[in-house]
């Protein structure tokens, strides 16, 4: 055997231990004309670049390393930020527009390993085009002008970024199944990636080199704030990377299968940590700011969380139903994470309870400072209008149009209720009451518009209107525990309707007879 | 006793306000092939993607094997084999690769991959297709390949979707072949097809659906013996003694007596012990009969009789 066969046997044999999908588009890579002109555009680009340095550097500049490396990170920004993000959209989208995705979920590849698969071929992809670049990045070192923290740094967090956008246009090309909706996406990523890019290159260099801009991190590059806070950066970047994945493979899971149990833990991994760096920033210098933030980030997720979670449906699916009933111990604590049965609304309420704990630790631990009593208070109304806005909708919906039910409607109706608490107090008070200048500043009609009445909490506090808040509140939690009992219902129901399945081992000893 | 590999319990399928799938149950031995006909919009392909669990019932189940669709659709992906009736092929991609990816795919390593993929393009003789791009083949060769695809993990039930839509005479006479051979290799295969002469030479058996509600199962004569009352007999003599058409048209139970050719064919009401006695009046009447015959409708015939080419 030749050399090269031996060396082409001994990739066949390593290629096993990576997704196939990895393999496959990587074969698939090499033959595709957008991928050698991309390569090809990049390799051209660097040699200019890099020819542009030397001739800085023959001129006698001795810190013309530094502008060749952050005209190199542009153009692998480019390369990084939207070639290869718009490569990961556009494959997951043929797939399922060429109707192969369909073939691939009857084999071995779970979604989950579809989508990994998928991002780590465009990570193979990304990691090529910065090989092409590595011997361009390691002259602009030898020029001078900047040192190899600041190059490892720039382009750990350039691949990072680059993933992690790989990994959200993957989720967006899941959101749609037809043609012009898939579409319609891709020209708005497209848009969005022409836009943001510039801005995120801009961003980027000031932070890096502090040009133009306040530098990103704290007291500069290299410093130990900066690890810190790349730190941050990093947790946050592995959850929601996560949560991408799994909200994508969600979106490819067929109907069978739980994708709701894994996604929920996720994102309540990312809402802990949250309130996990809330926690952590009290013992910083910016504490109260960043506490506030955090918080605020918190009630956001919780929202988001919630117009999604209160809205879905409330039967059980009967894999998840049968999975359920065999569980025991400690195990049965993720029944909180499964889907149906009104689960959702108590999945919200526990975060909100965890949300108020937090909060109440952190006040103790600064003697009160931190978030000040009105904070505190602030929170748990934002608490009192998520349930409010999310469970009320539903609930009323439910009563009203039973058999017209679909998840996507509660939703639109969770908005629409958005949208009328926004509107309707000023066009109600100007249809009422024909005011000849109609007065649009915060006042007690507004109570109803949670996001001005968290804007103005200190006014309303001072002016003794937290009753309607604390009313809504109520209400919103009334509404909760009337879908806790109707989803128990519907359990009920479900358990009595559904055969109980054959046990495990039973169907793979009855497997027996096929083989 | 035979096995029921595939069992359909009570299936349901509804899209809104189309029930695309009421109520079919019907069950597929081990090794035997079940054609599954009925017109365009009756609830074949919903009932094969629940089967592949690609879709999933609103009601009822299906089993492959031991394993449920919806409680176990990951083992039951294990058993089967599914070809849709769309080739779903890959650019810039040899059909050695396509093969060698879904190998991959359904978990097959190293040296158990590489003969699996070898397996493949000797039985469906694609080896001199193996570097071409499957994109730029032909539809009978699409076709051919996606067959391949669908076995690459030697399953135990082939579920198969029109698979010879588009192809021409020839290339449907190789795939006829073709599941002739994995029927004798012991898989238990169900198929659709419009072409329904060409289903009832491969199938040992089919099942009639339409409006999503199963007709009848069975063989095809089973069936047309469950569903016609009369059966179409001939017969043919040596010269031509007029006595034959009178002595037919006063025995009880003939009707619709007429001439096809060079012999006398009517329509007869009663079963085999009638049958038998009938035959015995013609001989003692001294009708010189050549040839007696009791003609077996085919598939056609089976379709046109049960169906009314309703659709949803």
């Amino acid at each position: 055997m030749s050399a090269a066969a031996r060396v082409l046997s001994w990739l066949d044999r390593r290629s096993d231990d990576v997704s196939p999908l990895v393999v496959k588009e990587a074969r698939q890579v090499v033959r595709s004309r957008e991928f050698l002109l991309s390569f090809s555009a990049s390799l051209l680009a660097g040699m200019a670049v890099a020819f542009g340095g030397a001739t800085a550097a023959l001129s006698g500049s001795t810190t013309s390393g530094r502008g060749t490396f952050a005209a190199l990170m542009g153009c692998l920004g480019f390369l990084g930020l939207f070639v290869v993000p718009i490569g990961a959209f556009n494959t997951l989208r043929n797939e399922r527009m060429e109707q192969t995705l369909e073939l691939i979920t009857l084999t071995s590849l779970t979604p989950r390993r579809v989508v990994i698969g998928k991002l780590l071929s465009q990570s193979v992809k990304l990691l090529t085009l910065f090989a092409a670049f590595a011997p361009f990045i390691a002259m602009s070192f030898l020029l001078g002008g900047i040192d190899l923290t600041t190059i490892l740094t720039s382009l750990t967090l350039l691949y990072m970024a680059s993933v992690w956008v790989g990994a959200l246009c993957l989720f967006l090309s899941t959101l749609f199944k037809s043609r012009a909706g898939s579409g319609l996406v891709f020209g708005v990523v497209a848009l969005f990636a022409i836009v943001l890019l510039p801005i995120g290159l801009s961003v980027f260099r000031a932070a890096v080199f502090g040009v133009a801009a306040p530098t990103m991190f704290g007291s500069g590059f290299g410093s130990a704030a900066m690890f810190k806070e790349l730190t941050v950066l990093g947790t946050f970047w592995v959850t929601t990377l996560v949560n991408f994945v799994l909200l994508a493979k969600h979106r490819l899971s067929l109907a069978t299968e739980d994708g709701v149990t894994p996604l929920r833990i996720g994102f309540f991994a990312q809402f802990l940590l949250t309130v996990w760096w809330a926690l952590v920033s009290l013992f910083s210098t910016y504490r109260s700011a960043t506490v506030e933030t955090m918080t605020a980030l918190g009630a956001i997720h919780l929202a988001i969380v919630a117009v999604f979670i209160v809205t879905e449906e409330m039967s059980v699916p009967r894999r998840v139903l049968h999975r359920l009933t065999m569980e025991s111990g400690i195990r049965r604590l993720l029944a909180l994470f499964s889907p149906g049965a009104g689960r959702g609304a108590a999945y919200v309420a526990a975060q909100m309870v965890v949300l108020m704990a937090v909060i109440v630790i952190a006040r103790s631990l600064t003697g009160g400072l931190h978030p000040p009593a009105a904070g505190l208070r602030r929170i748990l109304a934002a608490c009192g209008y998520i349930c409010f806005f999310t469970a009320v909708p539903v609930v009323v919906f439910r009563r009203v149009a039973p058999s017209r039910i679909s998840p996507f409607k509660l939703r639109a109706a969770v908005l629409c209720a958005v949208a009328a608490a926004l509107v309707l107090p000023d066009i109600l008070h100007y249809l009422i009451f024909r005011p000849d200048v109609l007065d649009l500043s915060y006042s007690a009609r507004h109570l109803i518009n949670p996001f001005r009445t968290l804007a103005h909490w200190a006014e309303v506090e001072a002016r003794g209107w937290t009753v309607m808040p604390l009313v809504i509140g109520v209400t919103g939690l009334l509404a909760y525990i009337r879908l806790f009992i109707l989803g128990a219902r519907a359990t009920a129901q479900a358990a009595f309707a559904d055969p109980p399945a054959v046990p495990a081992e039973e169907a793979t000893a009855r497997a027996g007879i096929l083989h | 006793m035979s096995e029921a590999v595939i069992e359909i319990t009570a299936l349901v399928r509804h899209f809104g306000d189309v029930h695309a799938v009421q109520d079919v149950s019907f069950s597929v031995d081990k090794g035997q092939v079940l054609g599954f006909i009925g017109p365009n919009g009756a609830g074949k392909t919903t009932t094969m993607r629940i089967l592949a669990t690609l879709d999933t019932p609103t009601g009822g189940d299906a089993r492959v094997g031991p394993f449920s669709v919806v409680d176990d659709p990951e083992a039951v992906r294990r058993l089967v084999g599914f070809m849709p009736d769309y080739a779903g092929v890959y650019a810039n991609t040899t059909v050695g690769e396509y093969l060698d990816f879904f190998a991959r795919a359904h978990d097959l390593r190293g040296e158990a991959r590489r003969k699996a993929v070898a397996h493949i393009i000797d039985f469906m003789s694609i080896g001199d297709l193996r570097d071409r791009h499957v994109e730029s083949l032909s539809k009978g060769l699409k076709q051919r390949v996606a067959l391949g695809r669908a076995i690459v993990h030697d399953p135990e039930v082939l579920i198969l979707d029109e698979p010879a839509a588009n192809l021409d005479p020839r290339a449907r006479i190789e795939f006829r072949t073709l599941i002739r051979e994995l029927a004798a290799d012991g898989k238990t295969i169900l198929l659709s097809s419009h072409i329904l002469t060409e289903l009832a030479e491969m199938c040992d058996a089919v099942a009639v659906i339409e409006q999503g509600r199963i007709l009848a199962t069975g063989t095809v004569q089973e069936i047309l013996e469950r569903v016609r009352k009369r059966r179409v007999l001939s017969v043919r003599v040596a010269g031509t003694p007029s006595s034959l058409e009178r002595m037919l048209i006063e025995h009880p139970g003939v009707i619709n007596v007429h001439e096809v050719g060079d012999r006398l064919q009517f329509e007869f009401e009663g079963g085999d012990a009638e049958q038998v006695q009938l035959i015995g009046r013609l001989v003692a009447g001294g009708i010189p009969i050549l040839e007696f015959t009791a003609h077996g409708a085919d598939l056609e015939d089976l379709f046109i009789e049960i169906t009314q080419g309703r659709v949803q």
